[in-house]
C-alpha cells in the first residue's frame, strides 16, 4: 500500500512487535520438546496455530508420511482445515501432495485460476480458501511431510513470510526428532508412528465425548483440547484416560468453546 | 503406493495360508521375507494376562519371546506401551542401558537387531509384532514399510477373528478414515464396552451388512446408526428416529 498514514504505520509497528513476541513463544515451545513428558501432537497443533498468527494466513495444516508411503493429517489450526487436508489425501490430488512428492514448495496464489486439481479447488472454495502455499518438511534427503498454509484471499505470500514459514516447518521437523535420540535414524519412524496413533486415540476420545455430552465431534475436540490445556496435561494422555474410562469427563461449557474459537484469526463461514 | 503394497502382501498371505482360514500367523510368516529378518513372533495382550505368544516363525523366535516374558524387558515390552521400538544393534550402549538383561541375552542367542511394532489402533492395544535379525543394522525403507503394513493387517485379523471373511481382505486398521475411530468412541459410550470390543462390533456390523467400514462409521457419527446393549443378533439396529 502506498501513502501509508501515521496510524497505519503505528499499526504495522505493533504487528511487528507482536510477531516478535509470538516468535519468542515458538522458541520457548520448541525448548519444551526437550523435556520428558513432551506432547508431540500438542506441539504440532500449536505450531499450526502459530503459523496462522505469525504469517497472517487463514489456516494451516500439517501432513506427515506414515512410513508405508501414505500421508496422514497430523495437525491443523481448525477442524475445517483438517477436513480439507483429509479430502486432499482421499482424492489423491492437491498442491500439498505435489509438494510432498517433489520435495519443493508449491505456491498457488489463485486456486480457481490455476486450473489444476479441480476437485481440491472446489473443496477449498467450499470452506472459503482461495490460495494455498505448501512447504516441504525435509530431513536430510527425505521428505517426511508438508506444512500447508491456506488463505481466503487470492495472492502471493511475501518472501519474508515464506522464509518464516519454512523455518516453522523445519522447527516441526526438529520437534519430531527430539534432542535425546537425534543420532538414531529409527527415531523418526518411532515418533511418526506414535504421533499417528495418538491421532487415532484423539478421534476415539472425540467420539466418546460427543456421545456422552451430546455434542458434535468438532465441539468434542474443542472440549478435549481446552481440558488438556487448562490442566496442562498432554492431549494424547488425556485422550487415553478418557478412552480407558479412568478419567471423569470434562464438562461441555460454552466459555470453553468460545475461548478456543477466539484463538483463530479468521472464523470461516 | 500403499495400495499395491497391501495387495502384494495380501496375496503372499493367501498363498501362505494355502486354503486355510487366513490368520495372524500368516501375517507373521510373510513378514520374515518381506522385512528381510530371520524370525518373527506375534504376541497378544489381553486384559487379564500380560503377554501371550500366539505365533513364532521358528524356535529362535519362540525363545526370544520367552526371554522377553521372563525378563519383563526388551523392545517387545516397550512397544506395548510407547510405540514402535527399533533397535538396529543390540550391542550399542543405549540398548544395553535400556535393556540390561535382554540385550546381552538376545545377542547370546545370535540376534543383533530387534524391531518391535505395536499392534494397536489408538487406545485399542492388541499386542506386538516382534521382528529379529541376526545381522545388525536398521530396517531398509521398503522392509520397514512392509512390516508396518503387515502389523496393520495383523491388527485387522486380531479384531475380526480368523476366517471371518472367508478369504476376503480385511479393511486396514490405521488412520485414513477418522470417522471410524470417532464411531468407535461413540460405541464405547453406547454399549459401555472397551474400545477393543467397540471396534470389533463396528467392523462386524460392516461385514454383516456388506458395507464399507467408513460408511457405517459415518452413519454412527451422524447418529443414523446406534448400537444397543441388548444381546440382539447382529449387534446393532438402525435407528431412523434421530435424537
Amino acid at each position: 500500500m502506498p501513502n501509508r498514514s501515521p496510524v497505519a504505520h503505528k499499526i504495522t509497528m505493533k504487528v511487528t512487535e507482536m510477531a516478535q513476541t509470538l516468535l519468542a513463544d515458538v522458541f520457548i515451545e520448541m525448548a519444551d520438546t526437550l523435556v520428558d513428558d513432551f506432547d508431540l501432537l500438542e506441539f504440532l497443533n500449536r505450531l499450526t496455530e502459530r503459523c496462522v498468527e505469525l504469517l497472517d494466513v487463514a489456516a494451516a495444516g500439517l501432513l506427515l508420511t506414515d512410513g508405508q508411503g501414505t500421508l496422514q493429517v497430523v495437525a491443523a489450526s481448525s477442524e475445517r482445515t483438517r477436513l480439507l487436508e483429509l479430502f486432499q489425501l482421499q482424492t489423491d490430488q492437491g498442491p500439498c501432495l505435489d509438494c510432498f512428492r517433489t520435495g519443493a514448495p508449491v505456491s498457488v496464489t489463485d486456486l480457481p485460476a490455476s486450473g489444476r486439481w479441480p476437485r481440491f479447488t472446489a473443496a477449498a472454495a467450499e470452506v472459503g480458501f482461495a490460495a494455498v502455499h505448501a512447504l516441504p518438511m525435509r530431513l536430510r534427503t527425505d521428505v517426511i511431510g508438508a506444512l500447508n498454509l491456506f488463505d481466503v484471499a487470492a495472492g502471493p505470500l511475501d518472501e519474508d513470510k515464506v522464509r518464516l514459514g519454512q523455518a516453522l516447518a523445519d522447527v516441526s521437523t526438529i520437534g519430531l526428532l527430539q534432542q535425546r535420540a537425534i543420532h538414531r535414524r529409527d527415531v523418526v519412524t518411532e515418533q511418526l508412528q506414535t504421533a499417528l496413533n495418538s491421532r487415532v486415540l484423539i478421534e476415539q476420545a472425540k467420539g466418546l465425548l460427543a456421545e456422552r455430552l451430546h455434542v458434535n465431534v468438532d465441539d468434542a475436540f474443542t472440549i478435549l483440547r481446552n481440558a488438556s490445556r487448562s490442566h496442562n496435561r498432554p492431549l494424547s494422555n488425556l485422550a487415553q484416560a478418557i478412552v480407558d474410562g479412568t478419567e471423569p469427563l470434562p464438562a461441555a461449557t460454552t466459555t470453553a468453546t468460545k475461548k478456543a474459537s477466539g484463538r483463530h484469526r479468521t472464523t470461516l463461514t | 503406493m500403499s495400495v499395491d503394497r497391501r495387495l502384494r502382501l495380501w496375496s503372499l498371505m493367501v498363498e501362505r495360508a494355502d486354503g486355510a482360514a487366513i490368520a495372524v500367523d500368516h501375517a507373521g510368516a510373510v513378514a520374515v521375507a518381506a522385512a528381510g529378518v530371520d524370525t518373527v513372533a506375534v504376541v497378544v495382550t489381553l486384559a487379564a494376562s500380560p503377554r501371550e505368544s500366539v505365533y513364532a516363525s521358528s524356535a529362535l523366535g519362540a525363545d526370544l519371546e520367552e526371554l522377553t516374558t521372563t525378563l519383563g524387558e526388551g523392545p517387545g515390552v516397550d512397544a506395548l506401551g510407547d510405540g514402535p521400538s527399533l533397535a538396529a544393534d543390540l550391542r550399542e550402549a543405549w540398548c544395553l542401558a535400556r535393556w540390561p538383561m535382554f540385550a546381552p541375552a538376545a545377542v547370546g542367542l545370535g540376534v543383533c537387531a530387534a524391531f518391535a511394532l505395536p499392534l494397536r489402533v489408538g487406545g485399542v492395544r492388541l499386542g506386538v509384532m516382534d521382528l529379529y535379525r541376526v545381522r545388525p543394522g536398521p530396517l531398509e525403507h521398503d522392509h520397514l514399510a512392509d512390516a508396518l503394513l503387515l502389523a496393520d493387517t495383523a491388527c485387522a485379523l486380531l479384531l475380526d477373528g480368523p476366517g471371518s471373511l472367508a478369504g476376503k481382505r480385511p479393511e486396514g486398521a490405521s488412520l485414513q478414515h477418522p470417522e471410524v475411530h470417532q464411531a468407535t468412541g461413540m460405541i464405547v459410550a453406547q454399549l459401555g464396552v472397551t474400545a477393543a470390543v467397540a471396534l470389533m462390533r463396528l467392523r462386524a456390523y460392516a461385514y454383516a451388512h456388506d458395507e464399507r467400514l467408513r460408511d457405517v462409521a459415518a452413519n454412527v457419527v451422524a447418529r443414523r446408526i446406534r448400537f444397543h446393549a441388548e444381546p440382539v443378533a447382529g449387534g446393532a439396529q438402525d435407528n431412523d428416529e434421530g435424537d
